[in-house]
Formats: structure tokens, C-alpha cells, sequence
């Protein structure tokens, strides 16, 4: 996790460093970190996609009607000015009056905030969306492209400039249900081995290994294998995991499944 | 936490964090639905509590969908409650902005563009400089759509066709496409300043140099009058547009890349009004640009002589910048 900034405008603002995920914090006014996630430019690349086909969508329609209704050169000259005016404002306004939140941004759990965790003002939204004329060259956004994949928060030339940050808007998942879920990956479930994990396996070593597989993802995939045939072969040794056919990351998932299923042990049928 | 605590821990808040969430599924619905008195404190209340769930959670568990959903409520919720006051748009407003806004900010910010102006000339005169030496260098200097292998040839063309623009609609079309096109080189211009400082004092400096090498290249067929008629009504307004949106450039660029003793974010945000400022400007201008380069500057000395455009010319470049630069600004009220 990256440290926390504080702002001079008194809201909190991101730290410069991330962590391996790119992951910013910022300290609300109430002294609580907020994660922001940063999407990734996949995800981003499809929302601008859908954006793009309604853009072109709602300009075609318009100057169909125009053509149908209008002397040619005026519909030409009112059609170009509309889709112009269209492609510019379309992002600018839902941004502004939506909390960052385009349609295909909305579509695909986006959201662009600014340095304070905030929706994004006018001036700031204008900014960031102007600059995109840098980022779509050479070829539909090949420079935006290169720029956040080379930065840790995915961030393109426009949020650069305008200090802004694409972040997933996470659907809150349902922690009861996660937990019940948890219990699915019980490999190792027999009653001997529950016994010696709630009599041996301490409170800290608990929290660790819970970490540990939250944090796996995050890990390449050499790290992984490393850390947790080590971690893995010394739970075999100490619990008496004799199964050759367990690699250490069966060990420790399944050891957590069980962690996360126990309940809690009375004091004294602790070591 | 133990796995019972966490049960517990999340069994006695599981309704209020709903009722959170309830509460700010109202208040970020569109269009805005008035929440009231009563409900906006509740959810105040509400999202104090969640930052100290999530402070706690963070403190004794790893569970991640706990921790995920504390994130995004209490996210939510800052979002909602610290959010800024979205401000209407009327025609009042249109007015002050051009009455009195946008002249406050460029005599504010007339250093940059100083410097704007300074590249585009420093440019110009090396362009014109070198064309005047070898006429050669016109070919390289000026972009493959501008250049003329005899621009003698090309005005007697011109003033022997008739007129390219015949109607009004054809002048509106055409205008559409000018401007547009402007506005995206000016969007470019701020861009590359604004990023990187340098590229956008050198992108003045070229743009400078083609049109000082067309210029010349004119001048030495000894059709510069026609040059001048031609391009001045519009030019008149393009140009200086161009050097506003670079200079809006060195504006946010500076902002971003030497923030001094400010944080990059504090410095940004102080320098936005400004550069929003300029490039509305700007790109107003454009239109006006674009509206008359597509129409008035492409009548032939057969309509209208050259010494109206050039006057034409003058008279508007005059008019940009006493509006930007001599008009007075708004007299302080309120506090003595």
C-alpha cells in the first residue's frame, strides 16, 4: 500500500508512490485511507469504444435529420459542428454532472476522479478531455495507449495533465458470502489435521497465511511458486501434512480455507 | 478477528451499511433527487460510522470482500459528501465570462503569452529569413498542402477563376470544416505545452517557420499584397488563437512540471481557471476565424479589393487585442 498524502486544500490527496497493483490511497477528512484501484487500460480501451459508437451513433442519426431537412450545405456545415461539438462535449458533460461516469465508463464500472478521490470539475474535466488529441495520435489513442501502460496507474497524457485517475468503482461484493465461499477450498479437511491447526496454528500465523492468499494474485508467477512451496513445506513439516501429491500452494489454500472456517477455540485448548 | 468475531463484527453493521447504501444509491441517482434534511444527516452519520468500520476492519482482518465493501461505501460516500457544488450555466454567465473574465486572465497571464507570441516570431523570422536567402528552402519549410511551386501562378489563377465560393451555405460548409480542424491544432498546441513545456514552444516556433517561409516565398513572386488580403482577415484572429492555446500550454505545463513549493495537484488546481479560460477563448476565436476564412477570405480582388481585406485584417487584429489586453478589468466591490 502506498503512504498517505494530505493536500493543501485540506481533502486528501494521492501519495506518489503505489503499490504493486498501482493501488493509490487517500485519507478522507475523517482520517480513513481510501483505496483507489486503478482500472486497467483494457477495460478502459472497451469503455471508449462504447463511447465512441454512441458518439458516431448520435452524430449519424443528426445528420441524417439535417440532411432530410436542411439545404445540403447547410447540413453539411451544422453537421460537422454538431459532431465537433458533440465528440468534445459528450465526455466533458458526463463527467462533470455524472461523477466521472460516461456511459461506457458506467457500463464497464469506471470512474474518473481526481487527485482528492472527488468527481471531477469542469476546468479539470476540459483539461484532461483536450489533451486526448495528443493521446489519439498516431492511430486511435496508440500513444495514450503506450503512455499508461507505462505508468503504474494506467494513467493516459490526459490525466497527466489534468491529475486525474481512472479507478474501478468496485460493485460491493458481499463479505458473508465471500466467507461461506472461502470454505469451498477445504482440501485438507479431516478431523485430526482441524485439531492440530486449532491447537498449533497461532492467531499471527492465521492473519499471515490469510494475507498471503489474498496477496497471491499480486505475486509473479516465480515469487509464487517460491514463496509458497517454502511456506507450504514448513506447515507440511510442522502440521504432518503427509500427502505427496499437495503442492505448497494447495498446502497454504487449503490451510486457510480452514482458518477462515474455525471457529473459535476456547483459551485453554491452546499450547 | 477470528472467524466468529468477523461474523459478528459484520452481522451487527451488515443493516446500517445497507442503509448507506440505500441512502447513496438516492443521492447519486440522475437527475440529482433532492434527498432532504433528515436523510442527508443520516447519511453523514452513517459514512462517519463506515470510515470507523473500515479503520477497525483494516486494523484486525484481511478479508478482502469485507474490506472491498467498506472501501467502495465509504468511497462512495466521500465522493457524495465532498463533492463540489455543481455550478448551472446561463447566459448571465456566458456574459461575464467574455465581459469580464477572459480579459482579467490574459492580462494575467500576458508573460505567457509573451512567450507564445515570442516562439511563433522567433519562428517566423527564421522561416521568412531562410526562404528570402534560397527560395529552396520553401519546399522543405512549408507543409505539402500549402506550398505553391509559383505562387504568381497560383493568384493569377485565382483572380481569373471565378469566385470559390459562391454561396453562403458553401461559405458555412466550408467555414465547419476550418474551424474544426483549428481547433484541434490549437488543442494540439496546448497539449504538447502543457505536457512537456518545450514541445509546445517548439511546435509554436514551427508553425512559425512554415508561415514565415510562405510568407517570404509569396513576397519574392511579388504577389505578398495578395498574401497578405488572403489570409490577413482570418489570420487576423487564427493567429493569435494559436498562441493563446500554446500559451494556456506553458500556463498548465509550467503548473505540472514546476509546481515550486506547491504540490503538483495544489498547483495544477490554482492554474485551471486560467487555462480553461484561454482555451474557451480560444476556441471561440477559432469559430470566428473559421466563419470568416471560409467566406470573406476567399473572395478574389474581383469582389472586393485588397486593400478592404488588409484594413479588414488590421482593424480586427486591433479589436482582439484591446478586448484582451486594454479593457478594463471588473472594479473590486464588497470589501473596502
Amino acid at each position: 500500500m502506498s503512504g498517505v498524502a494530505h493536500d493543501a486544500g485540506g481533502l486528501g490527496g494521492w501519495s506518489g508512490e503505489a503499490d504493486g497493483g498501482g493501488r493509490a490511497t487517500i485519507l478522507t477528512p475523517e482520517l480513513t485511507p481510501l483505496q483507489l484501484v486503478p482500472a486497467g487500460p483494457g477495460s478502459r480501451f472497451l469503455a471508449l469504444i462504447i463511447d465512441t459508437a454512441l458518439i458516431l451513433g448520435v452524430s449519424a442519426v443528426l445528420e441524417t435529420l439535417l440532411l432530410a431537412t436542411t439545404p445540403l450545405g447547410l447540413a453539411a456545415a451544422l453537421g460537422a459542428t454538431f459532431g465537433f461539438a458533440l465528440s468534445w462535449a459528450y465526455p466533458i458533460w458526463f463527467e462533470v454532472t455524472r461523477q466521472g461516469q460516461t456511459p461506457g465508463k458506467k457500463l464497464l464500472g469506471l470512474r474518473v476522479v481526481d487527485a482528492r478521490g472527488l468527481g471531477v470539475g469542469l476546468s479539470q474535466s476540459f483539461v484532461r478531455n483536450i489533451v486526448r488529441t495528443l493521446d489519439f495520435v498516431p492511430l486511435f489513442y496508440g500513444l495514450g495507449l503506450a503512455v499508461a501502460l507505462g505508468d503504474r496507474q494506467g494513467r493516459r497524457l490526459g490525466d497527466l495533465a489534468a491529475d486525474t485517475l481512472v479507478i474501478e468503482d468496485g460493485q460491493a461484493a458481499d463479505p458473508v458470502r465471500a466467507l461461506a465461499a472461502g470454505r469451498q477450498l477445504r482440501s485438507l479437511e479431516s478431523p485430526e489435521l482441524r485439531r492440530r491447526v486449532a491447537r498449533r496454528i497461532s492467531l499471527e500465523e492465521r492473519e499471515l497465511l490469510i494475507a498471503l492468499t489474498v496477496r497471491l494474485p499480486r505475486l509473479d508467477a516465480q515469487a509464487r511458486f517460491d514463496l509458497l512451496e517454502e511456506v507450504g513445506g514448513y506447515y507440511r513439516v510442522r502440521l504432518g501434512i503427509d500427502d505427496p501429491h499437495l503442492s505448497g500452494e494447495q498446502v497454504v489454500r487449503g490451510l486457510t480455507a480452514l482458518l477462515v472456517g474455525l471457529p473459535r477455540q476456547p483459551a485453554e485448548d491452546r499450547p | 478477528m477470528q472467524p466468529m468475531e468477523l461474523q459478528r463484527f459484520i452481522a451487527t453493521r451488515q443493516a446500517r451499511w445497507d442503509r448507506l447504501e440505500s441512502l447513496l444509491r438516492v443521492a447519486e441517482s440522475s437527475p440529482p433527487a433532492e434527498l432532504g434534511r433528515v436523510r442527508l444527516l443520516t447519511l453523514l452519520h452513517l459514512y462517519r460510522i463506515a470510515c470507523s468500520d473500515l479503520n477497525q476492519a483494516r486494523a484486525f482482518t484481511a478479508n478482502a470482500a469485507l474490506l472491498r465493501r467498506l472501501n467502495d461505501l465509504t468511497g462512495r460516500g466521500y465522493r457524495f459528501l465532498y463533492r463540489e457544488r455543481p455550478r448551472g450555466v446561463s447566459l448571465a454567465a456566458v456574459g461575464r465570462f467574455f465581459r469580464w473574465q477572459v480579459p482579467a486572465v490574459f492580462q494575467q497571464e500576458r508573460r505567457a503569452v509573451a512567450a507564445a507570441a515570442a516562439a511563433l516570431l522567433i519562428g517566423a523570422t527564421i522561416g521568412f529569413s531562410a526562404v528570402l536567402m534560397d527560395p529552396a528552402y520553401a519546399r522543405d519549410l512549408v507543409p505539402a498542402q500549402f506550398f505553391a511551386d509559383s505562387p504568381a501562378a497560383r493568384v493569377h489563377h485565382i483572380e481569373t477563376s471565378p469566385e470559390r465560393i459562391a454561396s453562403l451555405q458553401e461559405a458555412a460548409s466550408f467555414s465547419a470544416d476550418l474551424y474544426t480542424n483549428n481547433i484541434r491544432v490549437s488543442f494540439l498546441a496546448f497539449a504538447l505545452g502543457a505536457l512537456t513545456l518545450a514541445g509546445g514552444v517548439i511546435y509554436l516556433i514551427w508553425t512559425g517557420s512554415w508561415l514565415g517561409a510562405i510568407a517570404a516565398s509569396y513576397l519574392l513572386d511579388e504577389v505578398g499584397l495578395f498574401f497578405f488580403a488572403w489570409v490577413g482577415p482570418h489570420g487576423a484572429l487564427e493567429l493569435p488563437a494559436i498562441v493563446f492555446a500554446g500559451a494556456a500550454g506553458l500556463v498548465a505545463g509550467h503548473a505540472l512540471l514546476l509546481p515550486g513549493e506547491l504540490t503538483r495537484g495544489s498547483a495544477l488546481r490554482q492554474a485551471w481557471p486560467a487555462v480553461w479560460t484561454m482555451m474557451l477563448a480560444t476556441a471561440a476565436f477559432l469559430v470566428l476565424a473559421g466563419g470568416i476564412e471560409g467566406s470573406f477570405s476567399q473572395l478574389s480582388a474581383q469582389t472586393v479589393p485588397y486593400a478592404l481585406k488588409v484594413g479588414v485584417a488590421l482593424v480586427l487584429l486591433g479589436l482582439l487585442l484591446a478586448y484582451l489586453f486594454w479593457m478594463r478589468q471588473r472594479p473590486r466591490t464588497g470589501h473596502p
